[in-house]
């Protein structure tokens, strides 16, 4: 507390998403505007929890020379945290015991031994509570907001939204294309299993015939009725677009959302043995373009986009959003701010305390302005 | 050694079980397991302390009830919208339980309990009329009951005393002395072979089967008087094949105690508790075995036991 951190850390909790460099860059670039040191810190906590696997070290410099030519959409220089949790790492015992150990004070010792003053950590809503419970110990951190479903609720927009929205409707058009030469109504499938921000604005953008997201329960019968006269023999085809966990409105979808399971799990819920976490997307398109033909004389075929669209190189939005989220966790540091997390509500970059970012979940509102143009569009929304 | 009667943290009580030992059975599934197996059917035995679960489809939603928010001091339950159900961010949770008197519907609920020997027993006792038509009995599981090895020994032992037959399910990934002092007290010991390969068992089970294979060697050997069953749960494109059929033969097989081996074709019957426990099932894509491979092995255990058809062989 009483002096400034002079050596920090950053860490990505989770997987890849674009601009995960940015933020890397931008915090290393301003880390050396102010003579700070800025370290990474492999695999989520890995580097720190498990140096010997590490041949080179858990640590890598960042310094600004480093992240010079960084390429913004290479492999994360972090690596990955996707399945790191710090209280409950899957060990072995002495005994041959396979146990869940809580190590969380292995990690607060071996950032104090490397005489990190602060950790900057990236964090999908997972990560978020486990650097929540981190600093509840003690630690120091800011935390930087990334999804691709663009849920966390205490930040306007987390990066890597944009660069998945841009993807995903990359995609849409060519799912469309394909459709057309099909002859047939393409179901797709995108991420968002609670937030139906990704399939709205990609779906709008695409200008898809209908949009199922989970906020608004779905009646098959209505987008059936919809896509009947819109599909005439000049336009033999269709495209209709599903978040994951899009649900009918009887509350078992026509179709289960996305995945039964995951449907009953907390946001970000991870295995507690050390994230036995699946992806098991494509459900909801498989069983909706089922369904779908089922009710009508029309040909459906599903494709779910899944976690392809997390991947590749950033948007330009989410360069400069990168590097300003890395940029002000290093500010905030500065400013003796730490337990928050850097939120843009623009048109600033605001510090959220942790604990009024847990726990929040943003949702589409009923009168939020994509449903509205989506509606005018001519778009059927499921109801 | 305690001189308070052993307690043990129960997670369940089963009656009219027939396929865990001779007869019509009590199964008594204890908490608290040395494998990590990833087609686990019983996710909420692995943990050595009750565990929070969360039926969403029984939660009424926060409009009528809402309580458990109020309860829980870690912050671990919330909503989303404010007329839906709660949710559990697992990650906060520790299993403190203070919600769960909270919850009108049961939607939260605990898994596991401490229980006395006697308590156990008493309920146990209750089936006790089946037991004599059939032959049944009590069998311990999991879990990993020999992981509570005073409380199984105990609980066996006052079985005994009460005319009960008894059986354990294990795994076999305990220290010896833990299985020295329960099986005393057993008369037939389901066990698991569940993969031979040492890497293989590793990779599925998160250990390998060193210590398995040695402690089941000495378990033959140090109680020949004792009935022993080895078993496989049989995962396709794990452990369905035949060379692992056939190198658990050539284990059991000098062993004349070893009087069968069975094979338990995998079912999905722990996916929904993964759910209930904000776990995911890892299996989800694994199919059940179809019935002409299961012939085909039961064949090969039917030829090494030199009968013509094994009793569950329909």
């Amino acid at each position: 507390m009483s002096t400034q951190p002079r050596r920090i850390a950053i860490a990505n909790g989770g997987g890849f998403i674009p601009g995960l460099n940015a933020v890397v860059a931008g915090a290393a670039r301003a880390a050396h505007e102010v003579g700070w040191e800025l370290v990474g810190i492999r695999d989520g906590f890995d580097g720190l929890l498990h140096p010997d696997r590490y041949p080179e070290g858990g640590l890598v410099h960042l310094s600004a020379d480093a992240v010079e030519h960084m390429s913004s959409a290479a492999a994360p220089v972090l690596g990955t945290g996707a399945r790191t949790d710090p209280f409950h790492v899957r060990t072995v015992s002495a005994e041959q015991a396979v146990e869940e150990v809580d190590r969380s004070e292995d990690l607060l010792e071996a950032i104090r031994k490397e005489a990190l003053e602060a950790v900057i950590a990236v964090v999908d809503t997972h990560a978020l509570s486990v650097v929540y419970k981190l600093s509840r110990k003690g630690l120091k951190a800011v935390c930087v907001p990334k999804s691709a479903e663009n849920h966390i609720a205490a930040t306007q927009l987390s990066f890597g939204f944009n660069s998945v929205l841009s993807f995903a409707v990359d995609m849409l058009d060519r799912a469309r294309q394909a459709a057309e030469a099909a002859r047939r109504i393409a179901v797709v499938e995108v991420l968002g299993e609670h937030a139906g921000w990704l399939a709205l604005q990609a779906g709008t953008a695409a200008c898809a015939d209908a949009i199922l997201i989970p906020e608004i329960p779905f009646d098959l019968a209505k987008v059936a009725g919809k896509l009947g006269p819109k599909v005439t023999a000049g336009r033999p085809y269709g495209l209709i677009v599903v978040a994951e966990g899009a649900v009918a409105v009887s509350g078992h979808a026509v179709a289960p959302p996305a995945n039964p399971l995951r449907a009953s799990l907390s946001p970000g819920a991870t295995g507690h043995e050390g994230g036995h976490v699946i992806e098991r997307s494509g459900h909801a398109a498989a069983a909706i373009a089922l369904d779908l033909q089922r009710l009508t004389d029309l040909e459906t075929y599903p494709l779910a986009l899944g976690p392809l669209v997390k991947a590749g190189a950033p948007t330009a939005v989410d360069r400069q959003l990168g590097l300003a989220y890395g940029a002000a966790a290093v500010r905030a540091l500065q400013e003796r701010q730490a337990g928050v997390l850097v939120a843009f509500q623009p048109p600033e970059l605001k510090f959220v305390p942790l604990v009024d970012a847990i726990n929040k979940i943003r949702t589409v509102p009923g009168d939020s302005v994509f449903i509205q143009v989506a509606r005018s569009l001519g778009i059927s929304l499921g109801d | 050694m305690t001189t308070q009667p052993p307690t043990g943290l129960v997670l369940n009580i089963q009656h009219f079980c027939t396929h865990d030992g001779p007869g019509i059975r009590t199964n008594v599934f204890l908490k608290f397991c040395s494998l990590r197996c990833k087609w686990c059917s019983n996710p909420e035995s692995i943990h050595p302390k009750p565990e929070l679960a969360y039926n969403t489809s029984k939660c009424i939603g926060v409009k009528e009830c809402g309580l458990c928010l109020k309860e829980c001091p870690e912050s671990a339950i919330f909503t989303v919208d404010p007329d839906l159900k709660v949710r559990v961010n697992w990650d906060l949770c520790t299993n403190c339980g203070k919600c769960v008197p909270a919850c009108p519907p049961q939607a939260l609920s605990l898994f596991g309990h401490e229980m006395t020997v006697e308590e156990v027993l008493d309920e146990v006792e209750q089936d006790s009329a089946f037991y004599q038509e059939s032959g049944g009995g009590i069998t311990a599981s999991g879990g990993e009951c020999l992981l509570q090895p005073d409380f199984t020994a105990a609980l066996l032992a006052g079985a005994h005393e009460r005319g009960i037959n008894t059986a354990i399910e294990t795994a076999g990934n305990v220290p010896w002395a833990f299985m020295e002092k329960v099986l005393p007290h057993v008369d037939t010991v389901l066990h698991d072979h569940k993969l031979t390969d040492p890497a293989r068992h590793k990779k599925w089970t998160g250990v390998d089967n060193a210590r398995i294979l040695a402690n089941f060697k000495k378990a033959y050997e140090t109680f020949p008087e004792k009935t022993f069953i080895a078993r496989t749960p049989l995962i396709p494109g794990v452990n369905d094949d035949e060379e692992h059929v056939r190198a658990v033969l050539a284990f059991i097989r000098p062993h004349k105690n070893v009087v069968d081996y069975e094979l338990l074709p995998y079912f999905r019957f722990g996916e929904s508790k993964y759910g209930f426990l904000g776990r995911v099932y890892e299996l989800a894509d694994f199919q059940p075995p179809t019935p002409d491979s299961l012939a085909k092995l039961r064949a090969i255990i039917d030829e090494a036991f030199g009968r013509t058809a094994s009793p569950e062989h329909v």
